[in-house]
């Protein structure tokens, strides 16, 4: 019995770990699936997010989890702006091109954050940090469970807009056929730029959800973040949106019972392990039906 | 003009320099190695055109070979670097032999997971590496009485590993292998249609690459006499040693060292303002590379002068 609870519990906080990592997955899946960018900024995204509810926090003393009103439309039109400069030009450019210029993207983020913030770790303390909530035998962290809950809301979101809306299916088209799309009239550079604006909000949403539970260091934790995201898009197969939130929460899960059942020091080699695994043996993902070799 | 005129006069003044400024042979040093990771890294990234990530693995295992058997099994530096540039070989052998079947950025995410997953092993395998908080050496044989540990005598190593890389480079231009590996990058199909095995030349590529960027990872052990994991695995120095062969322009000869060049000394003049933050540097321009001369410094002026000679040929 004792051994079933903890296996449980596990499992819950490996999900709700998953749950953030899917939604940053999701933003680079996104991202990848429609502009064919692999996105080597993206877990710099996510530290603006993590940095930003800071300065919301100091300027204005705001709760984090309302400072996403402030951020998530800001971070949007930043993501407008940077795919206007960065990428829009490199439209036609091989991939190997726009996945430099990601990465000069993430060393130029990073380094500027590292230059107004300093090296040293920020966190920020909210007075319910340590507040738990027990479900029968499990004990879940309330700020895990408020993660969860924006987390939902943000995937339906996305999910109602990538479904229901005229834009939306404007954004589907152009990732099935860019060519298909812009000769129905759909203006495929300005769907690039909504994407990767939403690519942004996702993952500043994850970043302002996660910043109450850890240490963030601008340049270390940017590329910790866009490694796991690119584990949990492989993981769900690249540019498969809805595998992404497969994968992330397979490797939350993934995470926590390989720390807590193998060894707590590999905690970040079996998401890498497992990355390496499907990219060789089932490059289309593990969700995913087609059967064409990348 | 022969084609080692450059090469020649690259080694002059190599010879000459610490004559002329004996104050820089740190940076020096830190610039001639970076040249070869470059080129090393070139090999495979720009003429074989299989982009890597992870070069941090090659320098990594060099500088730890030679540490470890200086240190726990006083083996003699020069068998501590052949041993590292096999190691090296064996390892990008195995690595590629995995991971060839992916083509363009599927196979440059997968040399960033190897890459970690060795940096895990050397965090956390305390018995072999010495764990996070590093290894030191502190005593090296001398081999022909010359004593390691001197900065000069380091210098002139870095030099003789630089000009050996780039003799290598050189022969690639014109030869054989070269035009294999060209016409694997442009094209595997076509390749393959005219009788060349791509996988066997890429996988050739990668092992010469590692190997070479082993040598130079033992040379960077010694000159730094200690080696912490978390520098000598990181993701950051895989991004610099192929951002300073991008930036200088890749699958050209002299491409990577100008790229080195560039990098080093802005680096150099920007640490007092930049501190930590030095990678700023390489990206912007990086961006700057990709957006305006995708061809890289070098490989742009290669292009226009290409371009010129042709266009004066027609005229007359």
């Amino acid at each position: 019995m004792d051994i079933l609870t903890t296996i449980i519990q596990n499992l819950a906080n490996g999900l709700l770990i998953g749950g953030v990592y899917a939604l940053i997955g999701v933003g680079l899946s996104l991202i990848f699936g429609v502009m064919r960018v692999i996105n080597f900024a993206h877990g710099d995204f996510v530290v603006i997010g993590m940095y930003s509810a800071l300065v919301i926090y100091r300027q204005l003393s705001l709760d984090p989890y309302l400072s996403l009103l402030i951020a998530l439309p800001l971070g949007f039109l930043l993501g407008l702006v940077l795919e206007r400069i960065i990428l829009s030009p490199l439209v036609d450019a091989p991939e190997d091109s726009t996945l430099l210029a990601t990465l000069g993207l993430a060393l130029i983020l990073q380094n500027t954050l590292l230059l107004i913030f300093g090296a040293e770790p920020n966190s920020l303390y909210v007075s319910y940090a340590t507040a738990t909530i027990k479900l029968g035998p499990i004990t879940l962290s309330l700020i895990q469970l408020i993660a969860g809950a924006v987390i939902l809301v943000v995937i339906i979101g996305l999910y109602l807009f990538l479904t229901r809306s005229e834009a939306g299916k404007a954004v589907r088209a152009t990732a099935q056929n860019r060519l298909g799309a812009e000769l129905i009239g759909i203006n495929t550079l300005a769907i690039h730029s909504l994407v990767f604006g939403f690519g942004m909000v996702l993952a500043i949403a994850a970043g302002i959800i996660l910043i109450p539970q850890l240490f963030a260091t601008p340049a270390i934790t940017g590329p910790v973040f866009t490694l796991k995201a690119f584990v949990v898009t492989v993981l769900g197969g690249l540019g498969n949106i809805w595998g992404a939130i497969g994968g992330g929460l397979l490797l939350g899960v993934v995470e926590v019972l390989g720390a807590s059942y193998i060894s707590n020091s590999y905690r970040d080699a079996y998401g890498l392990v497992a990355f390496l695994l499907v990219l060789l043996l089932r490059p289309e993902g593990l969700f995913g039906k087609t059967v064409k070799r990348v | 003009m022969s084609k080692f005129t450059g090469l020649a006069i690259f080694l002059a003044v190599g010879i000459l320099f610490p004559l002329l400024l004996p104050g820089y042979l740190s940076l020096a040093i830190t610039l001639l190695l970076f040249a070869s990771w470059a080129s090393a890294w070139d090999v495979l990234g720009g003429w074989a055109g299989q982009s890597s990530l992870g070069h941090a693995a090659f320098v990594g295992l060099g500088a730890y070979t030679i540490a470890l058997s200086a240190t726990r099994f006083d083996l003699a530096p020069w068998w501590a670097v052949l041993i590292g540039m096999g190691l090296a070989a064996a390892l990008a052998w195995a690595w590629g032999s995995l991971t060839f079947g992916l083509r363009g950025p599927y196979f440059t995410l997968s040399t960033i997971a190897v890459a970690e997953i060795l940096r895990l092993i050397a965090i956390n395998e305390r018995w072999l590496t010495g764990g996070a908080q590093g290894i030191f050496i502190f005593s090296l044989r001398e081999p022909f009485g010359l004593d390691l540990f001197d900065r000069q005598t380091q210098y002139y190593l870095a030099l003789a590993y630089t000009v050996i890389v780039i003799r290598i480079i050189i022969g690639f231009a014109k030869g054989k292998f070269g035009y294999q590996m060209r016409a694997v990058r442009e094209d595997e199909a076509s390749a393959q249609a005219a009788g060349i095995n791509p996988t066997r030349v890429k996988l050739q590529a990668f092992m010469i690459s590692g190997a070479l960027t082993a040598l130079g990872g033992a040379i960077y052990g010694v000159f730094l006499s200690f080696l912490e994991p978390h520098d000598i695995f990181f993701l950051p120095l895989s991004v610099q040693i192929a951002l300073t062969a991008i930036i200088g322009g890749r699958g050209t000869i002299w491409g990577p060292t100008i790229g080195a060049v560039l990098l080093v000394f802005s680096a150099e003049l920007f640490r007092n303002i930049f501190a930590q933050a030095n990678l700023l540097i390489y990206g912007v321009l990086i961006l700057v590379v990709i957006l305006f001369m995708p061809r890289g410094l070098m490989g742009q002026l290669e292009h226009r002068i290409i371009r010129r000679r042709y266009a004066r040929s027609t005229r007359s």
